[in-house]
């Protein structure tokens, strides 16, 4: 892979986090959205819809309320697709899945790391703050959402080097039952978080029926196709 | 949703489409203290310029103003201009530094609470889920480009009539979280999103098993059923990323010893 596509999918991945709190939240940071974008870079999108669409599924797991720690997986999904793309093949969903979860966790834990350095940040200018004073406050706002821009980038590297130091010692290493599993285990995870959301978020109240017809009507489209 | 005729002023409107650009921007310095704070001052800031008149030559009422709107505020960020609005229209209207504060703050739960109801797990859930259709059923990148677009039409309209309820209501915001467009909208994004996930569930499914062989298929229904009953029962401590990472794990040890 040459370096400029790198730095192209360093850059996709510092926008999909940007995006995730900061910046417009338009949901690019949708894994669904930065997965195919990222195989659309690679050159291929069918591994980058794949992914985005696996990965969709654990974001359903997923209600971003206030305070509550979460994964990232945006450039995750960006580094899933790397990932897979270039162990296609071998390894293929199963390597993005390892790749792109353990990037999901290190974009969770470096949110909750900006955070504490954003409140240190408040507390040090909390006397101009309360000056009114409005170059203070603005200045402040665009530190935060810079230091967001190096995190997300940060992430995405991070991820990178994920993809390519698993490509190099895991592609080979396993031999197909053992990548099929792998594969089994990737898509059973995201179903199961996928069902266990979104089963969270109807609750026991009327739009459980609603759901049910749903799944239904999902599965007479499966049988007939 | 309806405004009083004369709810934005041509003078308002290039101000507002400022403090609406900076909404975007909301949450650029979330932190544990202020939580939105310091975005939802930013994003006032332009609306308050007025007053800088007021209050002598230093503009004493102008900085205590944005001092205000730079305190502790946390809702659903896409709903954070309606509180943006309203505040700077009550500073306007010279209600007292306390009410205004005592708004600000009791706008924080309902405007989250709605929020998180009609988008987060309403209309996000639900075009993505009609996305997620679209691309089992062999749209390709069609499918995800038309969620982009659909999603921000109702995102950035949210915004939009959020800023500017604020505005026209001021103090007397809460007639506007009454409109009966939102109350209908609200009550309807439940079953609609349920209906959509329900539906993509199983094509989703389909669509990421098409490759496996017969005893793979048997597993993965085994390990969906097992995954999602640990979920359900152990949602305290289990999360999906937990779970997904445990699977690998222990699938990938079977592998290597599997001769």
């Amino acid at each position: 892979m040459s370096l400029e596509l790198q730095l192209l999918l360093l850059a996709w991945g510092t926008l999909v986090g940007l995006d995730l709190v900061s910046v417009p939240q338009m949901m690019i940071a949708r894994p669904l959205v930065a997965g195919p974008i990222a195989g659309a870079m690679l050159g291929d999108v069918g591994t980058g819809l794949q992914l985005g669409v696996l990965f969709e599924l654990f974001q359903y797991d997923i209600l971003p309320m206030g305070a509550t720690r979460y994964p990232e997986y945006g450039p995750a999904t960006v580094a899933a697709v790397t990932a897979a793309h270039a162990a296609a093949g071998t390894l293929g969903l199963g390597l993005g899945a390892v790749v792109g979860l353990i990037t999901g966790m290190a974009g969770g834990l470096s949110l909750h790391a900006l955070r504490q350095v954003n409140t240190w940040a408040v507390r040090r200018a909390a006397v101009a703050l309360e000056s009114g004073d409005p170059r203070v406050l603005e200045r402040l706002h665009v530190a935060s959402i810079l230091r967001d821009a190096v995190r997300a980038a940060g992430v995405t590297a991070l991820g990178l080097v994920l993809a390519l130091v698993a490509r190099t010692y895991l592609a080979g290493a396993l031999p197909p039952h053992g990548v099929a599993l792998l594969k089994v285990a990737a898509v059973g995870a995201a179903l199961a978080a996928g069902a266990a959301g979104t089963l969270r978020l109807v609750g026991r109240g009327p739009s459980l029926r609603w759901f049910a017809a749903g799944v239904a009507g999902g599965t007479v489209v499966v049988w007939l196709r | 949703m309806s405004f009083p005729p004369s709810s934005v002023s041509t003078r308002a409107r290039p101000r507002l489409v400022r403090t609406l650009l900076r909404l975007f921007t909301v949450q650029g310095s979330w932190n544990y203290e202020r939580m939105q704070g310091i975005g939802v001052g930013v994003a006032e800031e332009p609306l308050l310029r007025d007053l800088r008149a007021e209050g002598g030559s230093d503009g004493v009422a102008y900085r205590a103003a944005v001092a205000r709107g730079a305190h502790f505020f946390n809702a659903h960020p896409y709903l954070c201009g309606l509180a943006v609005g309203a505040a700077a229209r009550a500073e306007h209207d010279g209600v007292p530094p306390e009410q205004v504060e005592r708004l600000r703050t009791a706008l924080c739960g309902p405007l989250g609470s709605l929020g998180d109801r009609l988008v987060w797990a309403g209309w996000l859930p639900f075009t993505s889920a009609l996305a997620l259709i679209g691309v089992a059923l062999g749209l390709g990148l069609p499918a995800v480009l038309g969620f982009v677009v659909v999603y921000n039409v109702g995102h950035v309209a949210l915004r939009w009539w959020a800023l500017r309820a604020g505005w026209t209501y001021g103090a007397g915001v809460a007639q506007a979280l009454r409109e009966p467009l939102l109350q209908r909208a609200t009550a309807l994004s439940g079953p609609a999103m349920a209906l959509v996930v329900g539906a993509a569930l199983p094509l989703v499914a389909q669509y990421l098993s098409a490759g496996f062989l017969g005893w793979a298929r048997v597993a993965l229904a085994g390990v969906v059923a097992g995954g999602f009953a640990l979920l359900w029962w152990q949602r305290e401590r289990l999360t999906g990323l937990r779970l997904g990472l445990a699977l690998l794990a222990l699938a990938a040890l079977a592998g290597w010893i599997w001769p």
